[in-house]
């Protein structure tokens, strides 16, 4: 054993005499031939007193490794005491350090050499995400939809936060469609959440449209919170204590939803012309494959009243609007084949009530109106690549002015890789005066840094 | 409604206030095999619970909500590191508002740090697969890197609890102690497993082979996280004909069917193996676990002569 440890230590400092010859520092830009042949023979002279000294050291050390495997006390006791290896441990202890010492001192310039710094090293995580669509409608024809090119930049602002946005590209233009700071350090398991983001309502809300099990959002969701659950403003977030997971987020906004056209995003109000927000969610883990995540949502404006946009009066009373949700999602996932089987059912439904202008502009008439809408799909992890599934959409009018719509979406997903994915749907729509066969082909992929989100489950 | 919010109050702090002098240290660690590890080190001073059970593939542990509470109540997490928990463990982490084990927090003990690593990329690049920048994090399957992980870990205990330092080194002395036993003799049985080529389906596999001197030669998938296609099965099939491979090896949490053709068509020995404590019922624990493994690829490599 200590012949071995013997090479070990040789080995280890002839690595380090390697290291200091390759990464000791070349000479400053403009040095002449002599200066650097000095320098040369500098180092070659360093180079030998150095080996010079190991060799010196090797021999101490065995020296000592044969006095040690002489025993030293024998037939005192049965178990060898730790004072009757002492003197000559310790010696061997001294000396390793002084040579482990002396070695980190002759490399230590060259690895903070090797060490660079460079101003761009706190710059954000960055990822670029490519979403592209082919459709084809029946009534609307065909057509190529670069949907979107989302950046996303991500970093830690200090120990007490962190902050991230998605910019996004598309053919209308760009758009901050999130930038958000984000508390880590809070005590009580609180977490504040400000700026623009995606509110904590319901599940699928929070999605970016990439990020969907489908081609399309629900209009389930785009009518009734209006596309993402986009929103300026503050959340608050508690995890609760209990052994059972609890969250109960409270949030407060200007407006929820990117597309929701009741409200003006962009003018100062009272405070009873926010948005407020409360939302508990838990987890229900039925046996370790199967389990439930549930959540209810409720956003409550005092006030929606009249606003001008782009020199437009836009008639409101001044009522309230209500909007809640339920969502249920049911997951299989067999723990030692995650990656290529399981199965998931999400349902969300919504409930909308508000007093919408069922008149026109010269002659408003408002009405208390409540409104439905549901979605359900469910899909299978078929392999790690085919991921095939089922989406069922039904929505009122908010407004209860036109019929309701249904939509039946089967789709494929293929994952070429974790970062590229293929995906077909076929859509029957079942709309007011928009009866149609849809079919559409998405393409997505992710450049760059990614991360697995917790909100994205 | 007082008193509703009075009971949620006092039920809160009921919780909050669980720490008392005989608690003891809520240790979480990513997978069983680093569970047992933190309950030898830590002892009776420690708590240890594993978010993994030892089935799952550790880049797809599901990401449950529970495990978020785990991690809240958590005093110091541990990891296997590289990237390996990438797909669950950051985000977790970020739902479990626990300052104290976020990333390079005082309770993050990531195992890895004395780890030698193996097949660190010089070239990051998604066309080579799923890379982890800061090598192959399967280290676990390496009794010796194991080693390098429980000095991490007593390392890591030291560090937040420094006053019971002498009960962290005595057991680390004791766990090392009996892992050279065991290392020694597992050398000594894998003689025969010395230059036998094999295959794996990702790159679990390489601390093992590197150990105990077999030699990999490819895996199914095309590269690390990316599933086969049928040109690169027909090329790995050549392959393995080429340069004679003895063994195909299918980490249980991968499908069986491809790799059970691939043996049947190069003829090749298929050896089913766990990657983590837990993964079959034979191996209850480390030593378990290099056991099983070692004497499935023995009998596959002795009953094949």
């Amino acid at each position: 054993m200590g012949f071995t440890l013997k090479n070990h230590r040789l080995l280890r400092i002839g690595l380090a005499v390697a290291i200091v010859g390759m990464l000791s520092p070349p000479g400053a830009y403009g040095q002449t031939a002599e200066d650097l042949q000095r320098d040369l023979k500098a180092m070659k002279a360093e180079l030998q007193q150095l080996q010079e000294k190991m060799k010196k050291q090797e021999e101490l050390i065995e020296r000592l490794s044969k006095q040690k495997a002489v025993p030293a006390q024998p037939a005192v006791s049965a178990a060898p005491t730790p004072a009757a290896a002492g003197p000559p441990a310790a010696e061997q202890e001294q000396l390793e350090r002084r040579v482990t010492e002396d070695i980190l001192r002759k490399i230590q310039p060259s690895l903070t050499a090797a060490n660079k710094t460079f101003p761009a090293q706190f710059n954000p995580a960055i990822g670029l995400i490519l979403d592209t669509v082919g459709s084809y409608k029946e009534n609307e024809r065909g057509n190529f939809e670069f949907r979107a090119a989302e950046l996303g930049l991500s970093a830690n602002i200090d120990p007490f936060a962190r902050g991230y946005a998605i910019i996004t590209g598309s053919s209308s233009g760009f758009d901050v469609e999130e930038a958000a700071i984000v508390t880590t350090s809070l005590p009580y398991n609180l977490t504040v959440k400000g700026g623009r983001f995606f509110a904590e309502f319901g599940r699928l809300s929070k999605f970016h449209d990439h990020d969907l099990p489908f081609v399309n959002r629900p209009v389930a969701l785009d009518r009734f919170v209006g596309g993402e659950s986009q929103a300026d403003g503050v959340e608050v977030s508690w995890l609760s204590p209990l052994s059972q997971y609890l969250t109960v987020t409270l949030g407060a906004y200007n407006k929820l939803g990117a597309d929701n056209q009741r409200v003006d995003n962009t003018v100062p109000r009272d405070f009873s012309k926010f948005t407020y927000l409360v939302r508990p969610a838990t987890f229900f883990s039925l046996t370790d494959s199967n389990s439930i995540d549930l959540g209810a949502s409720y956003a409550y404006t005092p006030k929606v009243d009249t606003f001008t946009q782009d020199g437009v009066e836009q008639l409101r009373n001044g009522k309230l609007r209500e909007l809640a949700g339920v969502d249920l999602t049911y997951r299989y996932t067999p723990l030692s084949q995650a990656q290529y089987r399981g199965l998931i059912w999400g349902t969300e439904a919504l409930y909308n009530r508000e007093d919408p202008n069922v008149g026109d502009d010269t002659t408003p008439v408002f009405r208390r109106r409540d409104a439905f809408s549901m979605y359900s799909y469910v899909e299978a992890r078929l392999t790690r690549r085919y991921y095939p599934g089922f989406l069922f959409d039904f929505a009122q009018d908010p407004n209860r002015i036109q019929g309701e719509t249904k939509a039946y979406s089967p789709y494929f997903t293929i994952w070429l890789s974790e970062f590229q994915r293929l995906r077909l749907q076929y859509t029957y729509n079942d709309e007011p005066q928009n009866h149609e066969n849809q079919f559409f082909v998405q393409w997505t992929a992710v450049l760059g840094s990614h991360v697995h989100g917790f909100r994205d489950r | 409604m007082k008193r509703i919010v009075a009971s949620l109050l006092f039920l809160s702090f009921c919780c909050l206030g669980g720490t008392t002098a005989e608690a003891k240290i809520n240790v979480v660690a990513t997978i069983p095999d680093l569970a047992e590890f933190a309950r030898r080190i830590g002892g009776d001073l420690v708590d240890v619970s594993s978010l993994a059970t030892g089935v799952e593939d550790v880049h797809a542990v599901p990401m449950k909500p529970s495990f978020a509470v785990l991690l809240n109540r958590a005093d110091m997490v541990v990891l296997l590191g590289l990237e390996a928990e990438h797909a669950f463990l950051p985000a977790l982490l970020e739902a479990a508002r626990n300052p104290k084990i976020l990333r390079d927090g005082i309770g993050y003990i990531d195992c890895s740090k004395y780890v030698n690593v193996l097949e660190v990329p010089t070239r990051i690049d998604r066309a080579l697969g799923d890379q982890h920048p800061m090598g192959n994090p399967h280290y676990n399957l390496d009794p010796v890197s194991m080693k390098e992980a429980a000095r991490a870990m007593a390392d890591g205990f030291t560090q937040n609890y420094p006053e019971d330092e002498s009960t962290f080194k005595k057991n680390l002395d004791a766990l090392e102690a009996d892992l050279d036993t065991n290392i020694t003799r597992w050398e000594r049985e894998a003689a025969p497993l010395k230059g036998k080529k094999l295959v794996s389906y990702h790159p679990d596999m390489v601390y093992f082979a590197d150990r105990f001197g077999l030699e990999p030669a490819g895996t199914i998938e095309i590269r690390a996280g990316i599933d086969p296609t049928p040109g690169h099965i027909e090329d790995l099939i050549d392959r393995m004909r080429r340069e004679k491979v003895d063994i195909v090896v299918r980490e249980r949490h991968y499908p069986a069917g491809l790799a059970e053709t691939i043996a049947q068509r190069t003829g090749a020995k298929l050896v089913e193996l766990p990657a983590m404590v837990g993964g079959v019922p034979q191996a209850k624990d480390y030593v378990g676990l290099i056991d099983y493994n070692l004497h499935a690829l023995l009998k596959a490599v002795q009953g094949g002569a």
